[in-house]
């Protein structure tokens, strides 16, 4: 009480500071990474993916007993299709629901009124989000690596960790994706059908769309890759398989091609592909927040 | 030259001496001519055991008399790059417990660390490293090649030579040997050969035979090679409890059969290879067929691939287990010539969708596999950029929902096995690296708690923590 | 404070916020007043920065477009609703907003106690009445003690009690020396609240007045004597304090000055805690509680 009734002839108080721009990004990552770890999409999926992948573990080694080191060639194969089922849903309707879900609760525009600029809530929710998603990767990875070293042995340890990096870099690339989505949106139920049109164009359309043109056109293997590993799931995939296997010669042609001019370079095309998804999206999420100064 | 001589006599007795033990550490003598051996050789009887003292013995040797060459002291021979190091001219040398090295490497005299040129050599438990070729066998029937270690050039593969070659050199045995990174283990018209336990990786043709008929290949391992057995016009082979795993270069087939009758595949493991068994046109006579029974083909690109003209097959009791194309045929065809089951014994199919109600072992319904995606391959071999994506499970399942769309099955097996049958692998128990996959699981889930804890951790007041006012 | 040229915000062919200018001096206390749709939620977002408009404005000097974060540092705002995610905890939010202004535990313990939120730390955010979140929303808005406080009809979901706090609270920051600006339009807050009204109409400002001059024939409020029995009155007068009322005792019964349309309001507070009203009397001469100086 004092505080505030303080003597009359302090007519012009001291100025409190501005906070310090990275410390508000952590407070907002944090924020977000809490609101994720109560909420009930962050465990639905966590367990869903969670029994999954330990479903394909399982399933992956059931008849073949233990011959672990071809066993983790197809849990990979198997994850990998589930990975690429569920973790871009999982990262899109979540980066989905960000902004559009502050904004339809009100809840948007009195954070912005505090001393933080919309870069900073963005970043700061992009970041929780991620952390939530790693989070939760990392827990359905784990109970699977620890269903593989118990029933399959240990051999692909590096391909495993590097399919769970690529996971999250995966997730989080679809998030920045969901994000932006979420900025353009006014509403929660636009940016989540937004959310789910994206996925269904990413998982299936696109593919399915190569496919009728790879053979309509005839396309030479090396367009052929080229429009492929546009698509993230499908850099992705190829990232994993190459760190898998040295090499994409699985993939047929195509993927010999590019394992025979790319070599060694692969790997990092594949996962700039990645990482342009992660940058290109959340830098044009950024700007249009900014810009369009919509609450 | 009396003192070199004496100094000499001194040296073998020694090492005569000491035997028994441990093969001692090389010596940090000068290199010294392999003349020197020669004249060993000259002095000493035939069938007489030479233990060579240590050292490094530089140029080529010749052994024109049957006697036992042995190298456990710490022996070297090298060749300094140029023709063959070691040549056997004799019937009945055995050369053993050396390291040989360095051949020359102009392909078309095809150096070779040791050469047998004359019958019953027995070769060794030797190291070669560096040679163009490792062991070649030449007219020299009878031989015994055990427990050698073989490592070609550091050349591209088609420039290396063969780590093993055995030419027009009936009844040898070639056991035991590991040979890595070297082009083929290659048998020429050579009969009754006897090739077991060895092991060959990052090579081009694991076992390669080429019109060698009626041999046993038993219990080698074939990792990491262009192709792990390949057999060409080659009758009466046995291969019987083999492993031949990533087998998966340009060609890329765990075991390739060409133009060859009455081959005998049984108890094999063909794991992770492009293709598990490729088969070209054999059985080429009539009246010969071929057998493959209680292997175990898993989590190969493709489990069996076929060209379309092969018939005569039977394959029974066989496990195709989680191959992304069960069975195939090369280009545009069918495997109908083929018998998938013999006296009411099938394989096992883990993609069989049908079911066992008199519990008999035996499903109930044929096995028809029909794979949309698959046929699509088959002619358009570029969409397998998209295989282990949603879009072809998306394919695969259009076809099921629409019968029309659905392709002609590759082949049929009538009597298709329920549960696994007894494969015979005898991969042993769990591989190593368990505890680094444990670490792994633990990393990670200790990441998740750490991530948690760190992002989570929010202060709030409280009424126990709450500052008084000022 | 406030000093803003020309500020125009249009939404599409609507101009929401029409080329207003004006200047607020520290220690100033401005009312928006207009209808709804007159344009002070907008002209408040403009001036927060927190949307995109035309014109200049800035607070305390600081530019809100170029360095919007800076300006934001001098401004505690309210919103007309607290928009806190419910499932949180009332001393977690509290503590969220304090660290992202940069103040310590200690400070948002004060902040809380000095709206009398505290001992209410653990309960959620939904659990709460519509008067503890505006004062909650006004605990946050004080945490790094801005010079500015701005409000969005800060009172418009409460009843009369609530109401009476949250006004009650504002006075005593007027006499703090902060700068008041609040958008409003209930005649009593006000004339008990601001020296100077800006009347909003579609988007332009159609007059810079004082309440005194807005109302001068309207009387807008007058005192009601209210008769109880003695044992009674002294409870009677803090639970009209409570609720808001200025009261003071003098002898002959309670007198509570009220909002002219408003008159039986002390009446049913009182009856609510079963204080009997034996009668009363509607004064003529009317006294403008004129607040701070």
């Amino acid at each position: 009480m004092s505080t505030i009734a303080a003597p009359a002839s302090a007519v012009v108080p001291t100025r409190p500071a501005t906070p310090k721009p990275l410390s508000c990004v952590a407070r907002f990552a944090g924020r977000e990474f809490r609101d994720a770890l109560a909420s009930k999409w962050f465990l639905l999926y966590t367990v869903a993916f969670t029994v999954l992948a330990v479903g394909v573990s399982f399933l992956s080694l059931s008849g073949v007993g233990s011959h672990g080191f071809a066993g983790f060639g197809r849990t990979a194969a198997g994850l990998l299709n589930l990975v690429m089922l569920v973790v871009p849903l999982m990262a899109l309707t979540a980066g989905a629901g960000s902004i559009a879900g502050e904004r339809e609760r009100g809840t948007l525009l009195y954070l912005l009124a505090q001393p933080v600029s919309r870069t900073q809530v963005l970043l700061g929710k992009h970041l929780g989000l991620s952390a939530a998603l790693v989070c939760s990767l990392c827990i359905g990875f784990g109970v699977s690596a620890g269903v593989l070293a118990w029933r399959a042995g240990g051999v692909g340890v590096g391909a495993f960790a590097m399919l769970v990096a690529f996971t999250s870099l995966l997730a989080v690339s679809m998030l920045s994706v969901g994000v932006l989505i979420s900025v353009v949106s006014r509403r929660t139920a636009i940016s989540t059908g937004l959310a789910l049109f994206v996925w269904l164009t990413l998982v299936f359309v696109s593919d399915l769309g190569l496919m009728a043109s790879s053979v309509v056109f005839k396309l030479r293997v090396q367009e052929l890759f080229g429009l492929a590993s546009l698509n993230p799931l499908q850099a992705f995939k190829m990232a994993v398989i190459v760190n898998m296997n040295a090499s994409l010669d699985v993939l047929g042609p195509a993927g010999a091609y590019a394992s025979q001019t790319l070599g060694g370079s692969l790997p990092w095309i594949l996962a700039s592909s990645l990482v342009a998804w992660t940058l290109v999206p959340l830098g044009t999420a950024v700007l249009l927040f900014e810009k369009r100064g919509s609450v | 030259m009396l003192a070199t001589a004496c100094h000499l006599i001194a040296s073998v007795v020694a090492v005569a001496a000491t035997a028994q033990g441990p093969p001692a550490p090389q010596q940090a003598s000068a290199p010294q001519p392999v003349s020197v051996v020669e004249r060993m050789i000259d002095r000493a009887a035939p069938g007489d055991e030479l233990r060579l003292p240590a050292g490094v013995y530089q140029g080529n040797l010749v052994i024109r008399k049957p006697i036992v060459l042995d190298g456990s002291a710490g022996v070297v021979f090298d060749g300094l790059g140029k023709g063959t190091v070691i040549t056997i001219a004799a019937e009945g040398v055995t050369v053993r417990r050396a390291t040989v090295r360095a051949s020359g490497q102009d392909v078309a005299s095809e150096p070779a660390a040791i050469f047998v040129g004359a019958g019953r050599a027995v070769i060794e438990s030797n190291t070669i490293q560096d040679a163009l070729f490792g062991i070649d066998l030449r007219d020299a029937p009878q031989c015994r090649v055990r427990g050698n270690t073989v490592r070609s050039k550091p050349l591209d593969p088609e420039r290396r030579g063969d780590g093993i070659r055995v030419w027009s050199s009936h009844g040898t045995v070639v056991e035991d040997n590991v040979v890595n990174d070297a082009r083929d283990m290659v048998f020429w018209y050579s009969e009754d050969l006897r090739v077991t336990r060895n092991t060959v990786t990052g090579s081009r043709y694991g076992l390669h035979f080429m019109y060698s008929h009626g041999s046993v290949l038993d219990g080698n391992t074939l990792d990491g090679n262009s192709v792990g057995v390949y057999l060409m016009y080659s009758n009466r082979i046995t291969l019987r409890g083999n492993h031949l795993r990533n087998n998966r270069g340009a060609s890329g087939y765990g075991i390739g059969i060409k133009d060859c009758d009455d081959v005998t595949i049984l108890k094999n493991a063909l794991l992770a290879n492009r293709v598990g068994v490729f088969i070209d046109n054999s059985p080429t006579s009539i009246g010969s067929t071929g057998l493959f029974e209680s292997n175990l083909i898993a989590f190969n690109q493709v489990g069996l691939l076929a060209t379309p003209s092969t018939r005569s097959n039977v394959f029974t009791g066989n496990a195709f287990i989680e191959n992304e194309e069960p069975a195939a045929a090369h280009g545009r065809g069918r495997l109908m010539g083929n018998d998938f089951a013999r006296n009411g014994v099938g394989n096992y199919w883990s993609d069989y969708a049908g079911f066992d109600l008199d519990q008999d072992g035996i499903g109930d319904v044929v096995h028809e596999p029909q794979s949309l995606f698959g046929a699509m391959l088959a002619s358009e071999p570029n969409l397998r950029l998209f295989v282990h994506s949603p879009a072809q499970q998306a394919v695969e399942f259009t076809a099921r929902a629409l019968p029309e769309l659905r392709p002609e099955s590759t082949l049929i097996d009538p009597a298709p096995l329920v549960a696994v049958p007894q494969t015979a692998l005898a991969s042993a128990g769990v591989p190593a690296g368990t505890n680094r996959m444990a670490w792994l699981a633990g990393a990670m889930l200790a990441g998740a708690a750490a991530l948690i804890a760190v992002m989570a951790t929010h202060p709030s007041l409280g009424p126990i923590s709450r500052g008084a006012p000022a | 404070m406030i000093r803003t040229t020309g500020v125009t915000k249009r939404f599409g062919p609507v101009e929401a916020v029409s080329s207003v200018s004006f200047e607020l001096d520290p220690g100033g206390s401005l009312a928006l007043w207009g209808s709804n749709g007159a344009g002070k939620t907008t002209l408040i977002r403009c001036l927060l920065g927190v949307v995109s408009f035309k014109g200049q404005a800035s607070i305390g000097g600081v530019d809100v477009r170029r360095r919007g974060r800076h300006a934001r540092a001098l401004v505690g705002y309210v919103p007309q609703e607290l928009a806190f995610h419910d499932d949180a905890r009332l001393g977690s939010s509290m503590m969220f907003f304090a660290r992202l202004r940069g103040v310590g535990r200690a400070r948002a313990a004060e902040s809380l106690d000095a709206v009398g939120l505290s001992g209410h730390e653990r309960k959620r955010v939904r659990d709460l009445s519509g008067g503890m979140k505006q004062r909650l929303a006004l605990a946050v808005a004080l945490l790094s003690e801005p010079p500015l406080i701005i409000l969005d009809e800060p009172t418009s979901n409460l009843d009369a009690s609530g109401r009476g706090e949250v006004v009650a609270t504002l006075q005593r920051l007027r006499q703090a020396g902060k700068t008041l600006l609040f958008a409003s339009h209930r005649p009593d807050e006000v004339i008990s609240l601001a020296s100077r009204v800006l009347v909003l109409e579609r988007g332009a400002v159609i007059r810079d007045t004082t309440p005194a001059q807005l109302w001068p024939t309207e009387k807008p409020v007058q005192v009601v004597r209210l008769y109880l029995t003695m044992a009674s009155e002294s409870a009677a007068a803090d639970v009209l304090r409570e609720a808001g009322h200025a009261v003071h005792l003098n002898g002959h019964g309670l007198c509570v000055a009220v909002p002219r349309d408003r008159k039986a309001e002390p009446i049913a507070a009182l009856a609510r805690r079963q204080i009997e009203v034996r009668d009363i009397e509607i004064l003529d001469d009317i006294k403008t509680p004129e607040a701070g100086r």
